[in-house]
């Protein structure tokens, strides 16, 4: 009796979940793939809270094949060798696309792993989404079909913060780069020195320095000042911006800042006053696109529980150009083609706050809008719980701010 | 020259700071020889306790309190988790005080957030002491320094002219011999334990506010500070005074030296060839700067492998 009692439900619930297993075979999984313990867990958190609210919105609107979307989630704890070990079992849990961003190192592995699986494993093909690392050579040399960036890059970036600034006439004729010496700050370096003649300066000194190592900037600052700068590029993130800000204003240094990560939660507050008359070149700023942006604006925060900053914009704006291409996409045999979904992605436009994101068939950059903002106590939306804020000077169009595709980029597309 | 005057100064002042936090690893090395990987927990700790106290006490007297917290937390460790894997070996102390310093981590990260918190220097410090060309020197800077020197003069009088430091150098000296003579040494070891993270506490209080207080400081500085009690030499806290102002200025100073071994090389002849070949031969020393102190502590193990000031071995 007792042995029918449990076989019974038993045979029942393995009949269930086989059916179960039926049904969900369409749905479509996007596994994020992200730095979620650690030091820089505080990043990875911003991804997952942003790609969490959109893909709650694509659900509420049907998701895709009548089957809401998932969201598989995976710590990569912080490595290119951890997030490697984390797409294997991303790839074995049925995820068709993985999404990351923080980290150059880490979407360069994810990148050329997810390459090699998709020339492995015709039919299975596995897209990445690119949602945060700037390095150029993600959309240069190491560009392919299955990867797609939505999120500017250094040439991008310095191409704004230069034409804002220029506009507004806070550049000045002598600009100093200071960056981080790994890809990404290499790569500030070079955009720097590349729109000096459109931007009419002259570099007056570059410094490459360790990343998250230093804690007193004053001898850089000391190096700075004796070049008598009018504005200071950096591409420097979390301490190694505050660190130089902080130096340079203890310091006395009469130079404008233009960075691209003064947006980072916290720094305003750690920051306080050394922060006004900082300039910042983002994706997104509440305050630039009027109603819509600031419908947004609080939309995100009754869902997620603050405004959004940083990363987060970009991360809703990508994800939502993907579920839009997902709905030009028919199920084949009840699942999703993902070659067809990358063709889809190239061909999609969509409205966003800030204006029109598209993306490039050539080298898969996406195009988007992008803001440079100054950080000033007459700012609409206060950031950090202070009285400060980032106050739009400039608003650029995609087409405006966009460059080149890299010669490097040599693209195979599927026959 | 004011360029010069100013690396010199800040060199100066970033080894004092330094030597704040490694005064009491060394110490605690020297004493119980436990290698303690909690110490920059520690420094980050005094930093949080300040900005806590600060909001309602000032600044000042809450510099002093989280002093004192710091050191009763290093009290408390020694006390009731040291002392009872003492028994166990040094593998089993240095474990313990590994798993620590994750545990104050992830506690700070609860109660405090991601993200760094609001602690900087209060106004009426935070003015320029004295201009040196288009620069101002911060005097916060210098009342840094100076109370890292105050620090350096009270420890090494305390040890070298009282009964109270005649104790503790015969506690670490032989400890079977100073308790037969009826000297308390498991309270000697928990007080300079103790003491040992207070000081660490007071270099995260000061900097702390100059710097940023954020939860990844203790692994930012934790390294370094091993580097400076490798290069001075495990226990001496002499060693650990010039090693902390040798790092301090190496850095400060490799900062403004924009020369590559390329540059070497075009002297003798062969900068073409040297330019070429890219990699290392193009890397300028500035670059470099923060990996400088590992190669001093590379090049000293090599040749003096117990430190600068070590008596050791």
């Amino acid at each position: 009796m007792i042995s029918r009692t449990i076989i019974r439900p038993l045979i029942l619930c393995s009949v269930l979940s086989s059916l179960g297993g039926v049904a969900s075979a369409a749905s479509v999984k996007i596994a994020l793939v992200e730095t979620l313990s650690g030091p820089q867990a505080s990043t990875g958190m911003t991804y997952r809270d942003a790609a969490r609210y959109e893909i709650n919105k694509l659900n509420a609107g049907g998701g895709w094949n009548g089957e809401p979307i998932k969201l598989l989630e995976y710590d990569n704890q912080g490595t290119p060798a951890g997030a490697a070990e984390k797409l294997k079992a991303a790839i074995a849990d049925g995820a068709q696309m993985v999404i990351q961003g923080a980290s150059s190192a880490i979407a360069g592995q994810l990148s050329e792993d997810i390459r090699k699986y998709d020339i492995r494993n015709p039919g299975k093909e596995v897209l990445y989404l690119n949602v945060g690392a700037e390095a150029m050579d993600l959309t240069g040399s190491k560009c392919h079909f299955h990867a797609f960036r939505f999120i500017s890059n250094a040439q991008i970036n310095v191409k704004a913060l230069v034409a804002a600034m220029k506009a507004a006439h806070v550049l000045g004729t002598r600009v100093y780069s200071i960056n981080q010496n790994y890809s990404w700050g290499v790569d500030m370096q070079q955009a720097i020195e590349d729109d000096a003649a459109t931007g009419g300066y002259k570099v007056v000194g570059k410094t490459l320095h360790d990343v998250n190592k230093i804690q007193d900037f004053s001898p850089y600052v000391a190096k700075i000042a004796a070049a008598h700068p009018d504005t200071v590029i950096t591409g420097n993130w979390s301490n190694d911006l505050l660190l130089l800000m902080k130096a340079a204003k203890s310091g006395g240094l009469k130079a404008r800042f233009a960075t691209t990560f003064m947006d980072q939660p916290g720094n305003l507050a750690n920051a306080g006053s050394v922060a006004l008359g900082a300039y910042v070149v983002h994706p997104f700023d509440a305050e630039a696109g009027g109603k819509k942006s600031e419908a947004f604006s609080a939309d995100f925060k009754a869902k997620v529980g603050h405004y959004p900053v940083f990363v987060e914009p970009q991360t809703v704006f990508g994800l939502a150009m993907v579920g839009a291409a997902l709905k030009k996409v028919r199920p084949e045999n009840g699942k999703l083609n993902v070659n067809k979904l990358a063709e889809a992605i190239e061909k999609t436009k969509i409205e966003t706050p800030m204006g029109e994101w598209s993306m490039r068939a050539a080298d898969h950059q996406a195009l988007l809008p992008m803001v440079v903002s100054v950080v000033s106590k007459d700012a609409k939306y206060k950031v950090d719980g202070t009285d400060m804020g980032f106050t739009p000077v400039k608003l650029l169009t995609a087409a405006e701010a966009a460059t080149p595709a890299q010669k490097t980029c040599k693209m195979k597309r599927p026959a | 020259m004011d360029y010069f005057l100013v690396s010199l100064l800040n060199g100066l002042i970033y080894g004092l700071l330094l030597f704040m936090v490694s005064a009491g690893l060394t110490l605690i090395f020297g004493m119980m020889g436990v290698l303690n990987f909690a110490h920059a927990s520690f420094y980050m700790l005094g930093a949080y306790f300040a900005y806590l106290l600060g909001r309602y006490i000032g600044f000042w007297p809450a510099i002093v309190c989280a002093t004192a917290l710091v050191g009763l937390v290093g009290v408390v460790v020694e006390r009731y988790f040291l002392r009872k894997v003492h028994k166990y070996g040094h593998a089993h102390e240095l474990l313990l005080t590994f798993g620590l310093s994750f545990i104050i981590a992830e506690l700070v990260k609860l109660f405090f957030g991601n993200y760094p918190v609001d602690y900087h220097v209060p106004a009426m410090l935070s003015f320029p002491a004295f201009h040196a060309g288009p620069l101002a020197y911060p005097a916060y800077r210098l009342i840094m320094g100076a109370i890292a020197l105050l620090m350096f003069g009270v420890i090494y009088l305390l040890l070298t002219r009282t009964r109270v430091g005649i104790i503790v150098r015969s506690a670490i000296y032989k400890p079977a011999m100073a308790e037969a003579l009826g000297h308390n040494v498991p309270r000697v070891f928990m007080a300079v334990f103790g003491v040992g993270a207070a000081l660490a506490g007071l270099a995260g209080a000061v900097a702390g506010a100059f710097y940023t207080t954020n939860p990844n400081m203790a692994i930012e500085l934790g390294v370094l500070v091993f580097v400076v009690v490798v290069v001075g030499g495990l226990g001496s806290l002499e060693g650990a005074m010039l090693a902390s102002l040798l790092i301090g200025l190496l850095t400060a100073f490799s900062v403004g030296v924009d020369y590559s071994l390329a540059d070497l090389f075009t002297w003798l002849g062969a900068g073409d060839w040297a330019r070429r070949m890219g990699g290392l031969f193009t890397l300028k020393l500035s670059g470099l700067s923060a990996t400088l102190p590992y190669a001093l502590m590379l090049l000293i193990l090599l040749v003096r492998p117990s430190g600068l000031m070590g008596e050791k071995e």
